[in-house]
């Protein structure tokens, strides 16, 4: 009798977690580039954000207080906002990758490998590899608007973005299965996600500026100091500046504290979401 | 070949496996093994602790006493090891649907650590075997839940699996592709000296199987081939439906030692024709009908639970049903 499946003979273990882990992030890639509502998002937010609302509150950006003309930051609001609408698309896109792990648990996926000879180490840094991934490209579908709104892009500028673009979807994408494994529905997690991603977004310095040439006294005028501190505690906010440093070159805070936000976030996120994965 | 322990080292050996949900206890120190190459059918109702047991096994939930090994790998030690060693196909559907047939055993494959240059020709090879080469490219979603059923037996096959779990394979198939998913398995077994453990509830399927384990509340109440199983537990049942509900108690009364079960219907241990026609001859005329059946798996499965298993057919329909309302595949 001929044998009926071709005989192998085993990958080594570490060889088979490195295959565990191409697989897992080629399924998240692929699903996400047959989701076309999700592209959709990914391309009509940054339209949204940069030629409508960027375009309709430029002349607005510098203005006048007390009397005193104030610029408030030298840049154009387009130019200002353009950082903020890559953050914000790599946001929606690294929380939605969190519905997939909701899905895979509703229709039986995640069993498959849950059990494979995978760690579950591996499991979880393939599928947050993968959301990270499809997240870092939709951050970077923004950069094709960076002729209108008068971003000039070099390739250190554009290398130096994406870096950061996978820290931030990389620590998201981890926030988004904490988040996904606390909740039992999906509806829950659309109200959940706009419940999060909103504020989120507006509090991180992203469509206002906190003026650094204010005084004290002025700004506790201008903004309240509840507002300035949801602000300064957001972590999305390093965020934020850290991408303007990169692309256009100015920065709030410190030099240095964007990226570092960034790299302890992702480092943060993803242990705390080990922590919970291995328990489940 | 992964294999690990000699021919003699049993499949599956399970020592004292106990498993609590909060009070209730779905598996109350269960012992058994599976022999290398059997077909081992596991038998109970609905919530008699089969898939708790078959979720231990595959690593997914932890015993809290006890202990497991397959293949003579013990699972609590080393559970990547003992899930290299088995391949599962569980009751609710495991495919991600927006794959194609070929990309969803690819990532089996990949997964296992099965290397490139086996993994294309045996995806190919288990395609052919449950007839789904024409629809390789197409995207699972798009498949019927025969197909998804068959396409997932394929793929728990494309490693090497040593140990085969199917957790009630055939609910919600029809008649025609029950008996081709039986004819794909025994094939299989044939040419692989693979070992089998099934659960299900559909008598004829563990008519065939080599050893049948009863288990029901979480405790194993008997386990033999079913030959052995009818001789020893099998029973003449007498089934009585009495006219009015007076009449079945005075029936359930007067032969209380032999009660089965009794719910409107009653089941009562027979011991030949003398027994049935003392019985009618006194309850004739409040007896609205009367039926003598033979010892089968169905009186074995009977008479040690007191439960019918066609109160578990229609369970684990509901079961189904209840996984398409959730947004099942079922449904689409």
């Amino acid at each position: 009798m001929t044998p009926l499946i071709t005989p192998y003979t085993p990958v080594s273990r570490f060889a088979m977690q490195m295959g565990g882990l191409y697989a897992i992030w080629l399924r998240e890639v692929k699903r996400a580039v047959r989701d076309r509502g999700q592209l959709i998002g990914g391309v009509s937010r940054p339209l949204l954000y940069v030629l409508i609302m960027g375009i309709g509150l430029n002349p607005y950006f510098r203005g006048e207080i007390y009397g005193e003309v104030k610029f408030v930051v030298p840049f154009t609001y387009l130019q200002f906002i353009f950082p903020a609408v890559i953050a914000l698309n790599i946001l929606y896109t690294s929380v939605q990758s969190a519905v997939s792990v909701i899905w895979d648990r509703e229709f039986g996926f995640l069993r498959e490998v849950l059990v494979s000879p995978q760690s579950r180490w591996t499991i979880l840094l393939g599928k947050v590899l993968g959301g990270a991934t499809v997240a870092m490209f939709h951050g970077s579908l923004v950069l094709a608007l960076a002729p209108y709104a008068d971003i000039p892009l070099d390739l250190v500028s554009v290398l130096k973005g994406l870096g950061l673009m996978f820290l931030l979807a990389f620590a998201l994408t981890s926030a988004g299965v904490i988040i996904a494994g606390r909740i039992r529905s999906f509806e829950g997690f659309g109200v959940f996600s706009n419940a999060v991603i909103l504020p989120l977004y507006f509090l991180s310095s992203s469509v206002f500026p906190l003026d650094p040439s204010l005084s004290a006294a002025q700004m506790r005028v201008i903004y309240p100091q509840w507002l300035v501190a949801m602000v300064e505690w957001n972590p999305l906010t390093y965020a934020v500046d850290a991408f303007r440093g990169a692309f256009i070159g100015y920065h709030q805070f410190d030099h240095w504290m964007g990226p570092v936000v960034l790299a302890a976030m992702a480092a943060f996120f993803f242990s705390w979401a080990l922590y919970e994965f291995r328990k489940a | 070949m992964n294999m690990s322990g000699s021919d003699e080292t049993p499949a599956v050996l399970i020592e004292g496996l106990t498993k609590r949900y909060g009070r209730t206890l779905a598996l109350d120190k269960v012992s058994f093994d599976v022999k290398r190459g059997e077909l081992f059918a596991l038998l109970g109702p609905n919530g008699a602790g089969k898939t708790t047991m078959l979720h231990i096994l595959c690593t997914i939930l932890r015993a809290d006493e006890g202990r497991a090994q397959i293949n003579g790998v013990d699972i609590a030690k080393d559970p990547l090891g003992a899930r290299l060693n088995i391949g599962v196909v569980f009751q609710e559907p495991s495919l991600d649907d927006r794959l194609t047939c070929v990309e969803n055993l690819n990532f089996h494959g990949l997964v296992y650590g099965v290397p490139a240059y086996a993994r294309a020709k045996r995806i190919e090879q288990m395609l052919a075997v449950v007839e789904l080469s024409d629809w390789r490219d197409r995207l699972v979603r798009t498949l019927s839940s025969g197909m998804k059923r068959r396409l997932e037996i394929a793929r728990a096959l494309v490693h090497d699996s040593r140990i085969l779990f199917l957790d009630e394979p055939t609910v919600g198939l029809d008649a025609q592709a029950r008996d081709r998913m039986w004819s794909y398995i025994r094939q299989l077994r044939e040419q692989h000296g693979l070992t089998v453990v099934v659960t299900t509830h559909y008598i004829e399927e563990v008519e065939g199987c080599d050893r049948v384990c009863v288990i029901d509340h979480g405790k194993v109440l008997a386990i033999d081939t079913p030959a052995a199983l009818k001789a020893r537990h099998g029973q003449e049942l007498l089934r009585v439906t009495p006219r009015d509900a007076a009449a079945g108690a005075e029936i359930a009364a007067d032969y209380a030692d032999r009660i089965v079960r009794h719910d409107g219907e009653i089941v009562l241990r027979s011991d030949g024709d003398a027994f049935v026609e003392a019985l009618f001859n006194k309850y004739g005329p409040r007896i609205r009908r009367l039926a003598v059946e033979e010892p089968s798996l169905e009186s074995v499965f009977l008479s040690l639970t007191g439960r019918e298993l066609r109160d578990q057919a229609a369970s684990a329909r509901d079961v189904t049903y209840a996984f398409g309302k959730r947004g099942g595949e079922h449904t689409k």
